[in-house]
């Protein structure tokens, strides 16, 4: 018979130690870091894991190898991305680094003060490489580091187009030769163009392909919105037109209107639709389902703008928040998670490319992948021209013209008029903007 | 004098630590949408502008686009009135399997809105299973486009609409039908009242106080409470186009999208005032079915 091994502890010597230990606990939380810990401290409120699978564990990966700060991390959900940080940041509470989304997202915070100018903090080689984009540059200074690219593409089917005698390594390059291939898919009877357009965002894609066909710079977009130019002049709806005109020849898959983007792409990936509108996240695995039968391109040329035919490449970013205790910290950070060992795991981690020009591409292995990382990541590019359109803009124009026309209750022309008053009516209820994005203009068409 | 005086402000003391509760819980985000609506607001303040805010939603042709969808949406309510009526008195009568009806018709109240929107969703999708059966049926005239088609996305919404919150009629209507007196009903039959006049002079005049509580309840639904509705059936936009855009959308839009917080809160203290002119005959409604029960 064994005795037992609980100890024999007092009523009083139990309190004591709870007391002790409560205390303890109490303290810790309540001193502030430098108490417990004789080093640097960073929070980083960041978003991506929801597009891009895996980017949690390449911020967990890295923070847990980085030495000279420890960094908290918290991802945001996707409806508080830019409204939790404002509000914070108002509080003098934002994180030291926080994730940005490219233009308008980000730039309303830099007008409100909330983001730190980067240059001279971060190191200018890092910054160009990193690919901020023109739409992260505001008053002479850069608001973010570049995270990871989203090429934005048109994407076809090849195996679609060999049926149809269409050569699969020479997609259309003109508007008239797209009418013809599109020509040549119908008889074949296959559905030619298109995707899903329910939820809004194949409208806000078109637009960011189409929009710059007829632009000279993003600056001249802006000045559709303060008022110096007018979406009425036939250039600048031509591409709604063009929109009409697909619908009107009968190009378009009929269940467009009733399904969302995603479900739209998926049907050229499952070769039931000919041509549609892609993002360079989606290639690695379409590319893999499809043997390689996915192509990419520029959406064929109409416009005469010296955007036109120019690869679209949206970069995802991070930033230095105002209220950041150690700026430098921060920065040292961000130069960090460039560094050639971390875009390799960054790769690693998401099967995807970071924006970083001085990425070791040779570790890709889809033709395809790398053909894109080639010719959008790396040649001369712009950004998405909707992530400098204002919100009530995007709400109120940019997505119903295109449902509307895709469902025949629009015109192209009409589709300008209701741009037009839209523009009208956000100078109405944003006076105090219409100065902010005066001044962006300027930004936007000098030269990078 | 002192001692009465005590006496008589007990009870309100007893409650006071609620009533302060609720006025911080409640009150005071109010009172900041009621000071937000009259400023520009930017981040978390901003300027004062007086009526400015009002001007603006009154004067766009969005926001009446979505009230008039919302007023709209009321043509739902007698279809729910009638069907959940016409189901009640059929599980009153204990149809065969009656009680597993009960269940199934309450099913979809139960389950979360966006879980049956995203399952009608795809049903009415144009390439989906209700248009398939409707080509099946060689019936291909009514195989509409049914959220992707401005003129006829509302009305898929009313039919969610009606379908779900019929079963809140339903429970309300059966609940009410099983405290009847049964004699009356049956001496209405002894005496030879079919089956649509014992309905129509004994049912309904002894349900009117709980028909017009879910009248106004519904009301008050179709005005500010079909959030979850649109959100999902109209691709998360209020659309197609703005064809299913309402009022509680177009705050929402206004906060989170446009980043106007003040036209948001202009418009989140038109749809309060509105709705608070709703709840009086809400409560009288109630009084009345309690009244009946009695």
């Amino acid at each position: 018979m064994s005795k037992s091994r609980i100890p024999n502890i007092s009523r009083r010597d139990f309190v004591r130690t709870s007391a002790v230990f409560g205390t303890a606990a109490a303290l810790g939380g309540v001193l502030p870091p430098f108490a417990r810990a004789q080093e640097k401290t960073l929070d980083m409120w960041w978003w991506g894991e929801q597009e891009l699978p895996g980017l949690q564990k390449f911020v967990d990966g890295s923070i847990a190898a980085y030495k000279d700060a420890a960094v908290k991390s918290m991802l945001q959900d996707t409806a508080v991305v830019i409204s939790q940080f404002q509000t914070a940041a108002a509080a003098g509470k934002a994180p030291d680094i926080q994730y940005l989304w490219n233009g308008v997202y980000h730039m309303e915070s830099v007008w409100l003060g909330y983001l730190k100018g980067l240059k001279g903090l971060v190191k200018d080689d890092i910054l160009a490489a990193s690919n901020p984009t023109a739409l992260s540059r505001f008053g002479g200074n850069i608001y973010r580091v570049g995270w990871y690219p989203l090429p934005m593409f048109w994407c076809y089917n090849k195996t679609l187009f060999e049926k149809a005698g269409l050569d699969p390594e020479a997609p259309p390059k003109t508007w008239d030769e797209l009418l013809a291939a599109c020509e040549k898919l119908k008889s074949a009877g296959i559905e030619p163009l298109g995707g899903g357009i329910q939820d809004g965002y194949w409208s806000e894609w078109y637009i960011t392909h189409s929009l710059p066909q007829n632009l000279d710079s993003f600056g001249e977009a802006v000045e559709l919105f303060i008022g110096d130019k007018d979406f009425r002049d036939p250039k600048y709806h031509e591409h709604w037109k063009k929109l009409e005109e697909l619908k009107t020849r009968g190009y378009l898959n009929k269940d467009m209107s009733s399904l969302e983007l995603y479900p739209g792409i998926d049907l050229v990936a499952a070769g039931k639709l000919a041509i549609g509108q892609s993002i360079g996240t989606r290639l690695p695995a379409d590319s893999k389902a499809t043997g390689g039968k996915i192509g990419y391109m520029t959406m064929p040329l109409f416009g005469k703008g010296k955007l036109a035919g120019v690869p679209v490449v949206d970069v995802q970013g991070l930033g230095i928040s105002s209220n950041a205790e150690d700026p430098a910290a921060a920065a040292a950070f961000l130069e960090y998670l460039n560094s050639p060992e971390r875009l390799k795991a960054f790769w690693d981690a998401t099967g995807w490319l970071p924006s970083n020009t001085t990425f070791d591409a040779s570790v890709i292995a889809d033709p395809s992948v790398r053909g894109l990382w080639e010719n959008w990541g790396l040649k001369p590019n712009i950004s998405n021209v909707t992530n400098l359109v204002p919100g009530q803009f995007y709400e109120r124009a940019a997505i119903p013209t295109g449902q509307q026309i895709v469902q025949g209750s629009m015109t192209g022309e009409q589709a300008g008029e209701l741009a037009a008053n839209t523009a009208k009516e956000w100078r109405d209820f944003n006076p105090d903007m219409v100065e902010n994005y005066r001044k962006w203009a300027v930004d936007l068409s000098a030269p990078m | 004098m002192t001692n009465s005086l005590s006496i008589r402000l007990k009870p309100y003391l007893y409650v006071l630590p609620l009533v302060a509760l609720l006025a911080f819980v409640f009150g005071y985000p109010l009172l900041r949408i009621f000071e937000f609506s009259f400023k520009l607001v930017r981040g978390v303040d901003g300027p004062w502008i007086g009526l400015r805010n009002y001007e603006l939603i009154l004067s766009q042709s969005l926001f009446w686009e979505s009230v008039l969808h919302n007023i709209q949406l009321l043509l739902a309510i007698p279809a729910m009135v009638v069907i959940s009526l016409l189901i009640s008195i059929l599980l009153f009568e204990r149809i065969a399997g009656w009680r597993l009806y009960r269940v199934i018709v309450f099913v979809p109240f139960v389950l979360a809105i966006p879980i049956i929107a995203v399952v009608m969703k795809r049903m009415f999708q144009f390439s989906g299973p209700v248009n398939e059966v409707l080509r099946w049926a060689s019936l291909d005239f009514l195989a509409l486009d049914w959220i992707g088609s401005s003129d006829v996305a509302l009305w898929t919404v009313m039919i969610l609409i009606v379908w779900r919150e019929s079963a809140l009629g339903i429970i309300l209507f059966l609940a009410r039908l099983l405290s009847l007196d049964e004699a009356v009903l049956e001496a209405g039959r002894l005496d030879g009242a079919n089956w649509w006049q014992r309905v129509w002079h004994i049912i309904l005049p002894q349900m009117r106080g709980v028909i017009e509580f879910y009248v106004v309840v519904s009301v008050i639904t179709m005005l500010a409470s079909v959030f979850a509705y649109v959100y999902v059936m109209g691709g998360g936009r209020g659309g197609p186009g703005t064809a299913t855009m309402v009022v509680e959308f177009y705050i929402f839009n206004a906060l989170i999208r446009t980043s106007l917080p003040g036209i948001a809160s202009a418009a989140s203290v038109l749809l309060f005032l509105v709705s608070v002119l709703l709840i009086f005959p809400m409560f009288r409604a109630r009084r009345r079915a309690r009244e009946e029960e009695a």
